[in-house]
């Protein structure tokens, strides 16, 4: 009953769009299609320029934000066009439940580390991070999950007189049972604990979420969306979120813009290994489906999208920026891993989330 | 607080208490002030949908930013709620569809509610300000704080040696009140991590030592402010840095073992239809815009939230560390439990209940379903914090033309609920008759309260329907009250019922310190649940 509903609005909406584009170009003015996306996106969708880029082709594109796994399960899309989560997992999953044929992966960005520099020295005094000789730093995850595993707090560090705050070693992450991010960290933390090895197997899955869980439930409470932390990290420093997991481009986006809001105490590091965010658009009008399409072939829109800091598949747009800025950034990037698969994925997640429910000590060798 | 969402639902309460809360630019004659909020609050009560206008529901926190959202270019209308109700209401699905937006001082409580993330859309952070202690300059010299540094566990240390007083407002009613509890007891659990249930178990005996030194509470962080700039009484208040910074000969310390910070979100409901999606991303936008960030910051003494205007030479430079927030509501839950059951100084509520012929029918029912509720038959989390707590005393005066017998019921650490039992039959055997001799009646609480233990948080609710017609004036009431000693003047907390005078309430209100609240038009029931707060 309830699907033959949303099949009847999708179709009552699709007739709408369709009287909207025909009213729309009689009028002479641009076709709204209306989105939701992963928070880190916002600033681009918002940007003049990026407007403007789309009325060109007489769009006018309007988003709402909500977090990729929200945006995968719990967000009403009949009123929405499109839906542009940030990994291709939860793309797939919505491409499926929705039946849409074709969709669009327009960018992508590695997960990245956000922190300022007199935290990376004392984490590179305790061995967490390192140089990686080609530019750029490196955070090594095994020895971090180490640390977290012994419950460390700041004032516990050698030599620590940067920030000797009495709080535990944690990096910052939105909502693990909302968030993208959070997924793709934990993606990444899954290999280190599954022995460098990604999770196949519904076997692995609980060792890995009892020994991931504290990574996630130590923090208390996490915001939903990507955008949030990485703004608090620009706005209130390192008080509140001393290292914040972000994506490669939501911290170049600000860098390349010379707004002044990376400041010369701020860095970037690389997790050893990370795991890459396929940004991917999923159509459900025709509207959308352009918009999909402009995102991945037009020129201006693809050039405006490297300015955001994502990768395209215009490689050198982005590596020229990253000269021109010289940015301390991976250019090739090597310790790459790839996703468990949804499904494993959500597993996962789904047992951390019952952890959350129960506030259960997690046991390493689950209790599902 | 106070004002609660327009738009009557039959069977829901609504209560429309006159707003006890005044910003300081409003401070002025409070019971002047208070008899106009009337007639602003009643405008908001159109059932119709203005495509036009975004409809906010939000805290009490943000009202002095409404007069700036004139020129936003977006029609806004705002209806207020306390932090706690709102966020039972959104998760409830009870802000569906009544409301385009939220804006309270934080969604962080909001969130733990089951359900109540996905009733969310867009979330834009608007400004920040994080919830610290404001001292008195002098007191704060002689505790030796005067640069504004110490930490959570001196400031406790202190407060166990009697060395200062503080005011705050209650963690069940406002967010201030609450952020500061997650702050001490993060702080003193010495956890490191978020607090679970069992640590906050574990923390409450220090808990406890910091709060002896609580001397005054409130249902809202503006009443506070008010109440202290007002009266003093206290060495100092729980606020945030914003209202701090707005008083005078104060000093704020910044405890250096972490606070916990409001952000502002401005919310977007996942109801909202698309025109008002495009109200909010609008206003959102303009709210961000460096300019209006700036006059945010001058205006209201908030930081910004946007990285590209940083924060003035007044909020100092020292970094603000921010203290892990529990991310289950069982342990937040507990929390404010473990404060209103084992941690505050305990209240004694006295209760002058009008009982006069007036009153009989609909109105006692009333009264008396209003008793029982909060004996604990409102099984919300709001209602539950509100009911009466182990360790309260609560005496009950009944009047008419003549005191009735006073009666005093003890609840006990442990088990209360023999004591809540007692309550509900008492309540239940509340009659109607005679004439109103308000005046007997309060002067009557007086001096029960004198007989009170004087370590209680003693405080007043005076409920009537109608005029005074039997016995001592207010002028006699008043020769009485200037004779007590300032210590044990407690502050009387008025419920406007019926035909009651509001003019001379209010004088009661406002020459004991207290404030009014209105169930003329709505619930006896919300009225007495908001007052709760400030007991």
């Amino acid at each position: 009953m309830r699907r033959s509903i949303g099949i009847a609005l999708a179709l009552l909406l699709g007739a709408a769009v369709v009287v909207a584009v025909v009213l729309g170009n009689g009028a002479g003015g641009p076709t709204v299609v209306r989105g939701v996306i992963g928070s880190e996106k916002k600033p681009f969708f918002d940007d003049s320029r990026v407007r403007a880029a789309f009325e060109k082709h007489g769009l006018r594109v309007e988003v709402d934000t909500a977090g990729s796994r929200q945006i995968a399960t719990e967000v009403d899309l009949d009123g929405y066009a499109f839906a542009f989560p940030s990994s291709l997992p939860a793309a797939e999953k919505i491409k499926k439940d929705r039946g849409v044929a074709r969709v669009f992966s327009p960018f992508h960005s590695p997960m990245a580390v956000a922190t300022f520099k007199p935290i990376a020295d004392v984490l590179a005094g305790a061995g967490l991070v390192r140089d990686s000789g080609r530019g750029y730093q490196v955070l090594d995850i095994a020895k971090y999950l180490d640390l977290v595993a012994e419950g460390t707090r700041w004032d516990e560090l050698p030599g620590n007189t940067a920030y000797p705050a009495r709080k535990r070693v944690l990096l910052t992450t939105t909502d693990i049972r909302t968030s993208n991010s959070a997924a793709m960290y934990l993606a990444m933390t899954s290999y280190v604990a599954n022995g460098e090895d990604v999770v196949t197997t519904a076997a692995q899955v609980p060792r890995a979420a009892g020994k991931l869980a504290p990574v996630f439930l130590d923090q208390g409470y996490s915001q939903s969306s990507t955008e949030a932390p990485f703004e608090d990290y620009l706005v209130m420093g390192s008080g509140k979120t001393p290292m914040v997991v972000a994506y490669e481009a939501q911290y170049l986006s600000r860098l390349f813009s010379r707004d002044g809001s990376i400041t010369p105490e701020m860095r970037l590091l690389y997790p050893a290994p990370t795991v890459l965010s396929k940004h991917t658009l999923v159509p459900f009008t025709e509207q959308a489906n352009e918009v999909g399409r402009l995102l991945t072939e037009d020129p201006e829109l693809r050039a405006l999208a490297a300015r955001h800091g994502f990768r395209t598949a215009d490689p050198s747009a982005f590596t020229d920026l990253v000269s021109r800025h010289g940015a301390p950034v991976a250019r090739d990037l090597v310790d790459v891993v790839e996703p468990p698969t949804y499904d494993r994925l959500e597993q996962l997640i789904g047992t951390i989330e019952r952890l959350y429910a129960g506030g259960a000590v997690p046991q390493a060798e689950g209790g599902s | 607080m106070t004002a609660r969402p327009p738009g009557p639902v039959p069977g829901q309460m609504a209560a429309r208490p006159l707003r006890p809360v005044l910003r300081r630019v409003l401070r002025p004659v409070l019971a002047l002030t208070l008899a106009l909020g009337l007639s602003s609050c009643a405008s908001g009560q159109s059932a119709g949908d203005d495509p036009e206008v975004l409809r906010v529901l939000a805290g009490s926190e943000v009202k002095d930013l409404e007069p700036m959202l004139a020129r936003s270019g977006v029609k806004v209308k705002i209806s207020y709620t306390g932090t706690l109700d709102g966020a039972e209401q959104v998760a409830g699905g009870g802000a569906d569809g009544r409301y385009d937006a939220l804006w309270f001082s934080s969604n962080r409580y909001l969130s733990l509610i089951d359900g109540a993330s996905a009733r969310l859309s867009t979330q834009t952070k608007i400004m920040v300000s994080p919830v610290l202690l404001g001292l008195r300059t002098a007191k704060a010299r002689e505790l030796g704080w005067q640069d504004g540094k110490a930490t959570w566990e001196q400031i406790a240390g202190a407060a166990r040696q009697g060395r200062f007083t503080f005011g705050m407002a209650n963690p069940a009613s406002s967010n201030s009140g609450f952020s500061a509890l997650v702050g001490v007891a993060a702080a003193l659990s010495d956890a490191g991590e978020a607090l679970d249930a069992g640590q906050v178990s574990a923390v409450t005996p220090k808990l406890k030592e910091f709060f002896s030194a609580q001397r005054l509470t409130a249902g809202s962080s503006g009443w506070l402010a008010d109440a202290y700039a007002r009266q003093g009484g206290v060495d100092g208040i729980v606020n945030y840095e914003s209202v701090l910074l707005g008083m005078k000969d104060l000093t704020l310390v910044y405890p250096s073992d972490g606070v916990v910070t409001a952000d502002y979100p401005l919310t977007l409901l996942a109801s909202a239809p698309p025109h008002k999606r495009e109200l909010y991303g609008k206003l959102a936008a303009w709210l961000r815009t460096p300019d209006v960030q700036r006059e945010i910051m001058a205006s209201t003494h908030r930081r910004p939230a946007v990285p590209e205007v940083r924060p003035g030479p007044e909020f100092g430079s020292a970094p603000l560390l921010e203290l892990p927030f529990p991310n289950r509501r069982a342990a937040a839950d507990r929390l404010i439990t473990a404060y209103l059951d084992e941690a505050r100084t305990p209240a004694h509520a006295l209760f002058v209940l009008d009982t006069s012929g007036s009153m009989s029918g609909e109105r006692i029912e009333a009264l008396r379903q209003t008793l029982v509720m909060l004996t604990g038959a409102d099984r919300s989390a709001s209602g539950t914090f509100s009911r009466f707590r182990s360790r309260e005393t609560v005496t009950m005066i009944p009047f008419s033309d003549r005191v009735g017998t006073p009666r005093t019921f003890t609840l006990p650490a442990g088990d209360p609920g023999p004591a809540l039992e007692e309550i509900r039959g008492y309540a239940g055997g509340l009659g109607a008759d005679g004439g109103t001799a308000i005046y007997d009646g309060l002067r009557a609480a007086y001096v029960q309260s004198l007989q009170g233990d004087p370590d209680h948080y003693t405080s007043i609710v005076l409920m009537t329907d109608g005029d005074n017609t039997d016995g001592a004036s207010l002028e006699d009431f008043e020769s009485l009250y200037r004779m007590l000693p300032e210590s044990r003047r407690a502050r009387t907390f008025v419920v406007l019922f019926g035909e009651s005078d509001a003019a001379e309430m209010n004088k009661v209100a406002a020459l004991t310190g207290g404030a009014v609240f209105d169930a003329r038009d709505s619930s006896l029931a919300a009225a007495f649940k908001e007052i709760r707060g400030y007991q």
